[in-house]
């Protein structure tokens, strides 16, 4: 049974302890805790069959949790008072094959109680107003996703939870996605998105949580995921570049690396002062290369795999 | 009522649900009014065998004429008749679970029993829709019929057609529930409709109809329980057509007794679907 905590000033939605499991075998969310803040994109990253879906069913009332909590728009997930406050596509937007595209969104307004005038503005910004007379069942992947999008949007809410929302799309469908979500996050309006997909959630989210076999490993913005560049020495002798390296980062972040070489946590502005300062010591400097972990790095060091790549 | 307004937009957009009624009256005018109108008024030869002596195939041309509309309906489309309210209820809720909208449903504004008592209102409404429907294209053939005989157009009174509507209304009410909590329990129409059949066909007409036959003291205790059993009191209720020579044994059990159990069916089977559709995850 979830119980509902109050939510921090600024969170639209947090979870503690969050969990599912199926029978005693299966844990398909396992006591996650996570913030998403208000107004940033955050992405909810993970492979395939991490979590991320059920996760996102709990926070809109599908799925009740076998544990934990969640507040999402200030209210319990799934009722009124949180629903009216958040617009969602969970999975492949699921419509009425035999009413048209502007038919099914009059639907949702009328269940939300939205006046049709925000059924057009809401088809304009997905740019499917020349579709929108012609039936649902009729409609490409693409417009069925755009059509998602502007069934999110109808109730004009402060949080849009988006599950995979270029899933199955082309190219230029999912360029064309991923900027309207940038434009969505814009403001106040917050949006938590799911993807497997690094360099997707790389171009649109603000934060990230990373999520594996239903636990949650990490989360940050992306710079603070992929930690401090590293730079690379090799110098002789050895004991002498060491004694400089850690002079000048630490020495907790000097590590020995294969061959010999050091690997050095430090701020690459300094790489030619490293430099410098080796051969001032006497040091043969042999090698100095710079390295920035990309996301992807990140993803395989965290989740041992290359999901979604 | 958002969840009714809602419910009623997509409903009365919907082909299908017009197509069960459509097919339910041109079936109520053909094998109701027209073929027997036919048979009777042009019998092949030997076609009252069986029947009472002196009695003809024209007599039983009385059931077809106004002042037995509303018992002619009530008898003939109680059972057959409520399986197009059962499909209705089906599609109307097992569609939900084949396109998977149960999703977009609960993840609009309101809970979802307030969205479950939307669509029960539809499909009350739909099914009013349908009886007075029937009732119509029942009453508009009888005349014809009578037109055709040169006899008179002398119709129940008001309030006998209202107290058949009503009968109606509920045996199609407990049907349309039927195929509601069948299609949730099973989360899909195919079954529903499937399973929904042959309960009303195998157990309640071919097990309870033959036993019955057999062994009415043992059978029908048990049977007065059931719903398509009190379905065919309430209809039997409102009377034979009187033909000479052919008695029907009076109904089991009373009018109110058959309301009783109905109501308690239609009760029952909506408290099972809201609290399946309340405890149950949205999975797909």
């Amino acid at each position: 049974m979830t119980v509902v905590t109050p939510t921090p000033a600024g969170a639209m939605v947090e979870t503690h302890g969050l969990s599912k499991r199926y029978g005693d075998n299966i844990t398909a969310v396992d006591r996650l805790d996570m913030v998403v803040r208000r107004g940033e994109v955050y992405g909810f990253l993970g492979p395939n069959g991490a979590g991320k879906t059920t996760t996102l069913r709990m926070l809109l009332g599908l799925i009740r949790p076998t544990a934990g909590s969640a507040v999402v728009a200030g209210a319990e997930p799934g009722s009124p008072a949180s629903l009216e406050r958040v617009g969602a596509i969970v999975e492949t937007p699921a419509f009425y094959p035999y009413l048209s595209g502007r038919d099914n969104l009059r639907l949702l307004a009328t269940y939300c109680g939205v006046p049709f005038a925000r059924v057009e503005s809401a088809l304009g910004q997905v740019e499917l107003l020349p579709r929108a007379g012609h039936r649902f069942s009729t409609y490409s992947l693409g417009m069925k996703q755009r059509l998602g999008i502007a069934a999110a949007l109808i109730k004009e809410p402060e949080l849009l939870i988006l599950d995979e929302p270029t899933n199955g799309l082309d190219p230029q469908g999912m360029a064309d996605v991923r900027g309207l979500i940038v434009e969505l996050g814009k403001g106040d309006r917050t949006v938590l998105v799911s993807s497997h997909l690094l360099g997707e959630v790389e171009q649109m989210c603000t934060r990230i949580g990373v999520i594996q076999k239903g636990k949650f490993i990490a989360e940050g913005t992306i710079d603070e995921l992929r930690g401090a560049a590293t730079l690379t020495v090799r110098a002789e002798p050895a004991e002498t570049a060491m004694k400089v390296l850690a002079g000048v980062a630490g020495a907790e972040n000097v590590r020995v690396v294969d061959g010999g070489a050091y690997s050095v946590k430090v701020d690459l502005a300094r790489t030619a002062e490293i430099n410098r300062m080796l051969v001032q010591a006497g040091a043969d400097v042999t090698e100095l290369t710079s390295r920035e972990r990309s996301l992807e790095d990140v993803f395989i060091e965290l989740t041992g795999a290359e999901a979604g790549l | 009522m958002r969840a009714f307004s809602g419910e009623m937009f997509k409903t009365v957009r919907r082909p299908a649900v017009w197509v069960c009624i459509l097919v339910l009256l041109a079936i109520a005018v053909t094998i109701g009014y027209g073929l027997p109108w036919i048979v009777e008024t042009y019998p092949p030869a030997g076609a009252s065998r069986g029947l009472p002596e002196g009695t003809t195939l024209a007599d039983l041309k009385v059931s077809l004429y106004p002042s037995n509309f509303v018992r002619q309906t009530l008898q003939q489309w109680a059972s057959l008749g409520g399986v197009f309210t059962l499909i209705i209820g089906v599609l109307l809720q097992g569609s939900e679970y084949g396109w998977s909208t149960v999703k977009t449903l609960f993840t609009q504004r309101d809970g979802r029993l307030v969205m479950l008592a939307g669509k029960f209102g539809a499909l009350a409404v739909v099914v009013l829709v349908a009886v007075l429907a029937l009732f119509g294209v029942d009453a508009v053939s009888s005349a014809v019929a009578a037109l055709l005989d040169g006899k008179s157009l002398d119709f129940p009174g008001v309030g006998d057609i209202a107290k058949g509507v009503a009968a109606m209304y509920l045996i199609f009410a407990f049907w349309a529930v039927f195929g509601v909590v069948l299609a949730t329990l099973f989360r899909q129409s195919a079954m529903a409709i499937g399973l929904g059949l042959a309960y009303a066909l195998v157990i309640e007409g071919i097990i309870f109809g033959v036993v019955g036959a057999l062994a009415p003291d043992t059978v029908n205790p048990v049977r007065q329980w059931f719903p398509v059993t009190n379905a065919g009191y309430l209809a039997q209720s409102f009377g034979r057509v009187s033909i000479r020579g052919i008695n029907e044994p009076a109904p089991y059990a009373d009018a109110t007794h058959a309301v009783l159990v109905l109501l308690a069916y239609v009760v029952g089977f909506g408290a099972i679907t809201a609290w399946l559709v309340r405890r149950r995850d949205v999975t797909s």
